[in-house]
């Protein structure tokens, strides 16, 4: 029993000693399990989504497709949400996050976030060709559906339309009030405005204007914090430079989101200098 | 229309302890009860129908076809993945073995004849019988590493795993209750005798107390055993691909709101028709086993 007891006791420090010993080189780590595993969401379309059969499908397992491509590795998808994304990267459970993150500077203490990001969303208003709106400046007066709690609502009432603006508390009810004329354009984030007017004839007679007032928010890839200058973290800057400078993320923005954002499109061409 | 029906619940109720053991599903499943959970559903779905004909019009799937294409997802998982409805309902078969097991001994902790183990068992009851579940959840999910090394060798501590021993958490501290009231409740008498008999402590809790006690802690073990399935959707929220997190995907993967009441509708569906008759079986027992002065 008290051998037992012993073999046990020794089996825990092992444990232990294990779960703390240091990785040294996760990129030669991943290439020796021969396994790739990404972290992506799933209730994000056309980001991240699922298709009925269950596989993780959209443009970041696209993207997580062809870094497994260039290691040689084979792929694994696991599906995050934005309360465990950063605890997965760190814990280790997966070894790149690629799942619509906003970088932030609090996030960059968390997560090592890789440098060049690889997207961003802005802030742009799907608004209705009759009211021949082409930018911020056109608003004033004009009634404009927002949703709730969105961080420019303020900024945008004070000073730009000057009245009321309709907001809603999702976004099915704004598109319903914009295809119903309560107001001249419903005010998003720009990726998803472009995704849904590409994906839906009711939108024709609507344009996505963009509203550079707001500065777009980058979203960017992680490794975790301590790989970020290491082997790993600069295999993932090469690769995102390498993306953009060769117009893969162009292309993929294009086959899922059914058209190029204008951060993409100025990003990718700043890379090619 | 109600009274009416009260009546007839009342009927089979009253008619369901006549029956065999093996009569027990039917008895549960009486077509009055089947018809009136498809009912609803079917009520929320043509709802939703309806109000997908007023709000989109053409392009769009009907709802029941949609609901169809989603439902071997949600019920059996993503291919070659172990997740969906089957995963709750492993999840609950586990959690609550592991929770019987330890709850059991710590029942036996609590009415412990040595002071300093009862008061632990007691601490230990107490704190997990008072800690809200997703909280526990959150705990074991965040404490534990998501893989252990022993000797060299890395054994995966998979998500739904950890979600495991923490819904087993809350049941153990529960069980330990119903054990320590069920040896309460057998008459002292019974404890007398066997030390006539010269019978020691453990001799006489394993071969005449706890024999008894069984049949008086079933009907609670199995309400817990359906409260705890309820509360497998839970385990979503950490980030387990059970059939919550993927009715989620499926809607947001659709992107319509009117599927949202029939999604979960169907859902609820899933989880009613499982639990509905162990909660029928429960109250029989319940009668059955019922002590009669």
């Amino acid at each position: 029993m008290r051998r037992l007891m012993g073999v046990l006791a020794i089996g825990v420090v092992a444990a232990l000693m294990g779960s703390t010993a240091a990785k040294a080189d996760q990129l030669a780590e991943i290439k020796k399990k021969g396994t790739l595993i990404v972290g992506v969401k799933t209730d994000y379309p056309p980001w991240g989504m699922r298709d009925a059969s269950g596989n993780i499908v959209g443009m970041e397992p696209d993207m997580a497709a062809d870094v497994a491509k260039r290691l040689g590795v084979k792929l694994e998808l696991v599906s995050v949400v934005s309360s465990n994304r950063m605890q997965f990267l760190q814990q280790g459970k997966i070894d790149l996050m690629i799942a619509t993150m906003s970088d932030t500077p609090e996030r960059r203490k968390v997560v090592g976030i890789v440098d060049p990001v690889y997207y961003a969303s802005g802030v742009a208003i799907l608004a209705n060709k009759k009211a021949n709106i082409k930018g911020a400046g056109d608003l004033k007066g004009k009634p404009v559906c927002a949703l709730q709690g969105a961080f420019y609502n303020n900024e945008l009432q004070s000073k730009y339309t000057g009245t009321d603006l309709v907001a809603f508390k999702g976004i099915p009810e704004a598109e319903q009030a914009l295809l119903d004329g309560r107001c001249v354009g419903f005010v998003y984030d720009d990726v998803v405005l472009v995704w849904k007017k590409a994906q839906d004839k009711k939108w024709e007679a609507f344009d996505v204007v963009a509203l550079p007032e707001w500065k777009p928010v980058p979203w960017g890839l992680a490794v975790k914090t301590e790989e970020l200058s290491g082997p790993w973290g600069k295999f993932m800057a090469e690769t995102t430079k390498d993306w953009l400078k060769s117009g893969t993320l162009l292309a993929l923005e294009k086959k899922w989101v059914g058209s190029n954002t204008q951060w993409l499109i100025d990003a990718s061409a700043a890379a090619k200098k | 229309m109600t009274a009416t029906r009260n009546h007839a619940s009342v009927t089979s109720e009253g008619v369901a302890p006549a029956r065999g053991e093996s009569g027990y599903m039917a008895a549960a499943f009486t077509p009055r009860v089947l018809a009136g959970a498809f009912g609803l559903v079917a009520v929320v779905v043509l709802a939703g129908e309806a109000w997908a004909q007023l709000n989109s019009g053409a392009g769009q799937a009907g709802i029941m076809t949609t609901l169809w294409k989603w439902t071997p997802l949600i019920l059996f998982g993503p291919k070659g993945e172990f997740g969906g409805f089957v995963l709750n309902i492993v999840v609950s078969f586990l959690a609550m073995a592991i929770g019987t097991i330890s709850g059991l001994v710590l029942g036996l902790g609590l009415i412990s004849k040595f002071g300093p183990v009862r008061s632990v068992a007691w601490a230990i009851t107490q704190f997990f019988r008072n800690s809200p579940w997703l909280v526990l959840l959150f705990f074991v999910m965040l404490l534990t590493p998501f893989q252990i090394r022993i000797l060299g060798l890395s054994i995966p501590l998979p998500a739904w795993l950890k979600a495991t021993v923490g819904l087993a958490l809350p049941i153990m501290a529960n069980i330990a209750e119903i054990v320590r009231g069920a040896v309460n409740s057998i008459p002292t008498g019974q404890w007398e005798s066997a030390e006539s008999l010269a019978f020691s402590r453990l001799q006489t809790l394993w071969r005449i107390i706890l024999p008894q006690c069984v049949k008086r802690m079933i009907p609670p073990w199995m309400n817990w055993y359906a409260i705890l399935t309820m509360a497998t959707p839970l385990i979503s929220i950490v980030g387990v691909n059970d059939a919550m997190t993927l009715t989620q995907d499926a809607l947001a993967s659709e992107q319509r709101t009117d599927l949202l009441m029939p999604m979960y509708a169907l859902l609820l569906l899933f989880f009613f028709v499982y639990c509905y008759p162990i909660a029928r079986w429960t109250i029989r027992l319940e009668r059955k086993y019922a002590v009669r002065i």
